[in-house]
């Protein structure tokens, strides 16, 4: 095998494996009970979305991309943990999450049938592209968080696992996005981290007012409008 | 020819010498983590000398089965052995006689006559923890199932000689996401199955809170013996199924030659004592897990696994 | 170059609100703000009215006839709703709280300059990101009054709302790499997608387009993702509510009809099919829902859920009539909805409560408040001879002369359940001997029941209430040319004549 076959193989290689331990990433964010876990979760998932865009950038030789990993290493590794801590306040952290809406093993089932369900979605679609390497693991990735994220919204009880999930949305969608959007204008990407980096805030000013008027941040259990 | 059923020969005896060595290594190596003197390594060796000297005292009310259980479980890791790679890459004699899931199954035999003589003798601890060593074995399962499958789907068979050639052979396929995510799973796996933590307390005495344990409760002399002597040799080969399948299958012997294969030896202990330095790191940071919380741990193993199976099948 | 200054006069107003300068300054600056950009906006669509497109920054900035009519109709309720809010926060909050005041004030401001951002932009990332702040700008209005419901509804507001946005990206994601993978040369924005679709691969756009369908829908409120509508529009002050289901909705379901052109030919009954399934269900559970109302503004809430339905039925049957007659409904919709929550409005500043049940005879309480909720109601539930009914209509025309005869029955059917709902209800609320039956929280004790006096309601909300009922009744009987146009060339342009 020539010299750029075997640099090209290695990299595909350790794109897919990014790709697999951010699939797990987002199965641990619908699974795991201490929320400081979650939130390290996400750090951890952010970094492996900044991993996949600069070995993707160094494929296609765009210092774009790498620009792109390095914003996301900026707001979503260092800014929107310390203004989550920040906002809703340390002791919310040190919980543990002890009911959820389905119990663990079977959110687990139903996330992985989730997995699949995007794997059946993703495949005509890049069969249809005839699409090279590096869309055939984010695309599918990418899709099954963007889901699994917001299963984990549905399934989570207490305030900041619902917004970890949302984030964890975010980071699904621009997944798929380095890999099959990668020459956006830059502008839109920084205007959309600076999105994210509001989406962080909003949510966590709103949740320090409801643990301030309410007392606790379980926001599963705020029912007072459902419908009779 | 020959020479394929001596290797054979030697590959059973390192595994039975050696089991005991490795178990004492680990043990001394979470003591002296948690500032400890602990034991010699060579205690278990005698251990299992002191016991075999010593007379055995057996319930009146138990049946063939609690007699038979101590050679079963002593014998199943041994007929394991036979089928897979300890020193060498390339297959024995033995070696088509079963593949990976015949391996599998025999090592379930172990643990199932266990669990009867564990109920034989009307002790009550006894079935308290054979039912909780079936619910921990048949939620692992699932996940020995799917891993084997992935992996022979892969590598395009289910023999472990023939598979361990895969992962190495282009050297970026041992960071295909399938691989690791099985690793994963793998690891998971061996832990609830040796019954280390956070599944269960391999040195804790409580009766009420055994799992793997409780299996060894009732023998004394050379049952007890050849109880704790198989328990090792069944770790002793799953961990040889970890390293020398899925994780690191370098250092074995490829020659024909004696010395290869007798230079294999310290090898693969290594590679076992570089293993138990990652599960010591694991059992002194981790608390043991509630009994019910045993189901999520095994519940995100299975997640793990069939997120390789995925990976593997879908980015083919 | 005035789309520049659209935007640049309300995030002006915003930051300017925040300086604390007597009582008056705040309102008036937001007053004056949204005067000028209402001034700005009609010239832009002056210069749409020919069928032509007023470009500011070529790619970025841009408005073509549809986005010069939402851009008119999100100022013209935004002015109105600025005249509300100063008398009806005059009236609610204590003249002590001024930083909560003008926090109000700045946040309306920023709201609405997201809310002109989506009909300005035309490159499809930031029409997301400004469609995202539409959310983010107003999470905090919604909970303005720092009640555990209000709490309550803005957090669901916010999680599924940016659910539907992070959907909607993707989907944007997938339109890119559709459109990268076709080769053409176009720029990734509204009238450059339709260029490109014709080459795009069909699964790609399908996909994309129900990504943007379902994350979007459940930005405007189609059923099923819905449920945090009611508690939104209830919750929050009325003058926010006229926002949010007069215009917010609706600034998202024009980026939903967007797409239709992108769909030509064969492909077409493809959209148009989605488009009905949502509309229709829509539709009808609001309709259904509407009947159940405890609260009279959860009621022209889910009021608003039902006309989204209409509009994306009529946008689905396609041809000139119908989506003429889609135009037509949304401009009557936002000046008829934000008629009903100003009236709403009042009418809490009258009666002190929100529930139905408790209040009786409105029209001896406060005359002013009665007939403005009733030609409301009458409005909203598409009674002739005012603006709704006249587009329902025609829609209705449409639908029969394509020939598609059940979705125009079913539609039908839900209006007219929708029509007796509401009127049971607020006929109950207006007529009959006057007292408000004050019923405890939560026990349903009935409490005292009280005669109150004839209440003084604010010069603003008066002005503002007169200012939006004149186009409700104006449209439904006569149409000025220029609009007249500008509906025809915005049917025009979401193409398929």
């Amino acid at each position: 095998m020539s010299e750029p076959d075997l640099l090209l193989s290695f990299l595909t290689k350790l794109n897919a494996l990014t790709g697999g331990v951010f699939l797990l990433s987002a199965f641990g964010l619908v699974a795991i009970r201490q929320m400081l876990t979650c939130l390290r979760l996400y750090v951890f998932q952010s970094l492996l979305l900044a991993i996949s865009a600069s070995i993707i950038g160094y494929h296609y030789a765009s210092i774009h991309l790498f620009a792109v990993a390095a914003l996301t290493i900026a707001t979503k590794v260092i800014i929107i943990p310390w203004l989550l801590r920040h906002t809703v306040g340390y002791e919310s952290y040190a919980k543990r999450e002890i009911s959820q809406v389905i119990n663990i093993p079977a959110s687990l089932l139903i996330a992985l049938g989730i997995t699949i369900l995007s794997y059946c979605i993703a495949s005509p679609l890049l069969t249809a592209a005839g699409a090279g390497i590096f869309e055939r693991v984010n695309l599918p990735v990418g899709m099954a968080s963007l889901i699994l994220g917001a299963f984990a919204v549905t399934v989570r009880r207490e305030a900041v696992p619902q917004v970890l999930g949302i984030l964890a949305m975010e980071n699904g969608a621009f997944f798929a996005g380095v890999s099959i959007a990668h020459t956006l204008p830059f502008i839109a990407e920084l205007a959309a981290a600076f999105d994210v980096l509001i989406i962080a805030l909003v949510m966590g000013l709103l949740a320090l007012k409801i643990r301030k008027t309410l007392g606790k941040t379980a926001v599963g259990e705020l029912i007072a409008l459902k419908e009779e | 020819m020959a020479n394929k059923i001596i290797f054979n020969v030697i590959q059973v005896i390192v595994v039975m010498a050696f089991a005991p060595l490795i178990k004492g290594i680990l043990n001394r190596l979470k003591e002296n983590v948690q500032s400890k003197r602990g034991p010699s390594i060579f205690q278990p060796y005698r251990d299992i000398w002191k016991l075999f000297h010593k007379d055995e005292v057996v319930s009146e009310n138990c049946s063939w089965i609690f007699r038979l259980t101590p050679f079963v479980v002593f014998i199943t890791p041994i007929f394991v052995t036979l089928l897979i790679p300890v020193l060498t890459g390339y297959p024995l004699f033995f070696a088509f006689m079963g593949d990976m899931l015949g391996g599998g199954f025999i090592l379930a035999l172990g643990g199932f006559f266990a669990t009867l003589a564990a109920i034989d003798t009307g002790n009550p601890y006894g079935p308290m923890g054979a039912s909780r060593t079936r619910m921990v074995g048949f939620l692992a399962e699932p996940v020995f199932m799917i891993v084997f499958f992935t992996v022979s789907f892969i590598a395009g068979s289910t023999i472990p000689y023939i598979v361990q050639k895969h992962w190495v052979t282009p050297l970026a396929n041992f960071f295909e996401p399938s691989h690791i995510l099985m690793l994963l799973a793998f690891l998971m796996l061996i832990i609830a199955e040796s019954g280390r933590i956070p599944v269960d307390n391999p040195s804790g005495h409580f009766e009420l809170a055994m799992i793997d344990e409780s299996k060894g409760l009732e023998y004394s002399g050379r049952g007890a013996a050849l109880m704790k002597w198989g328990g090792a040799m069944k770790f002793f080969v799953l961990c040889c199924i970890f390293l020398n399948v899925l994780v690191a299958p370098w250092g074995l012997a490829h020659g024909t030659e004696y010395w290869e294969v007798l230079l294999a030896v310290p090898l693969i202990l290594i590679k076992i004592i570089i293993f138990v330095l990652v599960l010591v790191a694991i059992e002194s940071s981790l608390a043991k897990l509630r009994l019910f919380r045993i189901t999520e741990f095994l519940g995100a193993a299975f997640a793990t696994s069939v997120a390789a199976m995925i990976t593997g099948l879908f980015l083919m | 170059m005035e789309l520049l200054c659209i935007l640049i006069i309300s995030a002006l107003a915003a930051a300017l609100s925040l300086i604390p300068m007597g009582k008056r300054f705040a309102p008036v600056v937001t007053l004056l703000g949204t005067m000028a950009v209402f001034l700005l906006s009609l010239r832009t669509a002056l210069a749409t009215v020919t069928g032509g497109e007023v470009v500011a920054v070529k790619d970025w900035l841009s408005c073509d006839s549809f986005s010069a009519l939402i851009l008119l109709l999100v100022s013209f309720v935004g002015l109105a709703a600025a005249i509300f809010s100063w008398g009806y926060i005059d009236a609610t909050v204590e003249a002590t709280e001024d930083r909560k005041i003008r926090r109000y004030y700045s946040r309306f401001n920023l709201f609405l300059f997201s809310m002109l951002a989506v009909a300005i932009f035309s490159h499809l990332a930031m029409v997301w990101i400004a469609v995202e702040l539409t959310t983010l700008l107003s999470v905090f209005l919604v909970s303005f009054e720092s009640t555990p419901e209000a709490l309550e509804a803005a957090w669901k507001y916010v999680m599924l709302t940016c659910m539907g946005a992070a959907l909607a990206l993707f989907g944007i994601l997938l339109l890119y790499w559709g459109m990268s993978l076709a080769a053409t040369q176009a720029a990734f924005t509204w009238t450059g997608l339709i260029a490109a679709s014709p080459k795009m691969s069909p699964a790609i756009l399908y996909t994309a387009f129900l990504f943007i369908l379902i994350g979007f829908g459940t930005k405007v409120g189609l059923v099923p993702m819905h449920t945090w509508l009611p508690d939104a529009h209830s919750q929050a002050p009325s003058p926010i509510c006229a926002l949010l289901s007069g215009i917010e909705t609706t600034t998202v379901l024009y980026c939903i009809m967007r797409l239709l052109p992108m769909f030509q030919g064969s492909a077409a009954s493809y959209a148009g099919r989605w488009f009905i399934i949502f509309g229709l269900i829509s539709a009808g559970v609001a309709a259904f829902l509407l009947i159940q109302a405890k609260d009279y503004k959860r009621l022209f809430a889910f009021s608003t859920v039902e006309h989204m339905g209409i509009i994306l039925v009529a946008a689905g049957l396609g041809g000139y009539a119908a989506l003429f007659g889609a135009m037509l409904q949304i401009v009557s919709h936002a000046v008829t909805k934000s008629l009903c929550f100003f009236s709403a409005g009042v009418t809490l500043l009258a009666t002190g409560t929100r529930d139905i049940a408790a209040i009786r005879g409105l029209i001896r309480i406060s005359p002013l408040a009665a007939i403005f909720l009733m030609v409301g109601g009458l409005g909203i539930a598409g009674a002739p001879p005012l603006a709704v009914f006249l587009s329902e209509f025609s829609i209705l025309k449409a639908g029969i002369m394509n020939g598609q005869y059940l979705v125009i029955g079913l539609l039908a059917l839900f209006l007219v359940v929708a029509f007796f709902g509401i009127m049971y209800q607020i006929n109950r609320m207006v007529f009959g001997s006057p007292e408000i039956i004050l019923m405890d929280e939560r026990t349903l004790l009935f409490g005292r029941s009280i005669i109150p006096k004839r209440n003084i309601l604010p010069l603003t909300c008066i002005i503002a209430l007169i200012i939006t009922i004149i186009p409700v009744i104006l449209f439904g009987i006569y149409l000025p040319e220029q609009l007249y146009q500008l509906f025809h060339h915005a049917a025009a342009s979401l193409g398929r004549m």
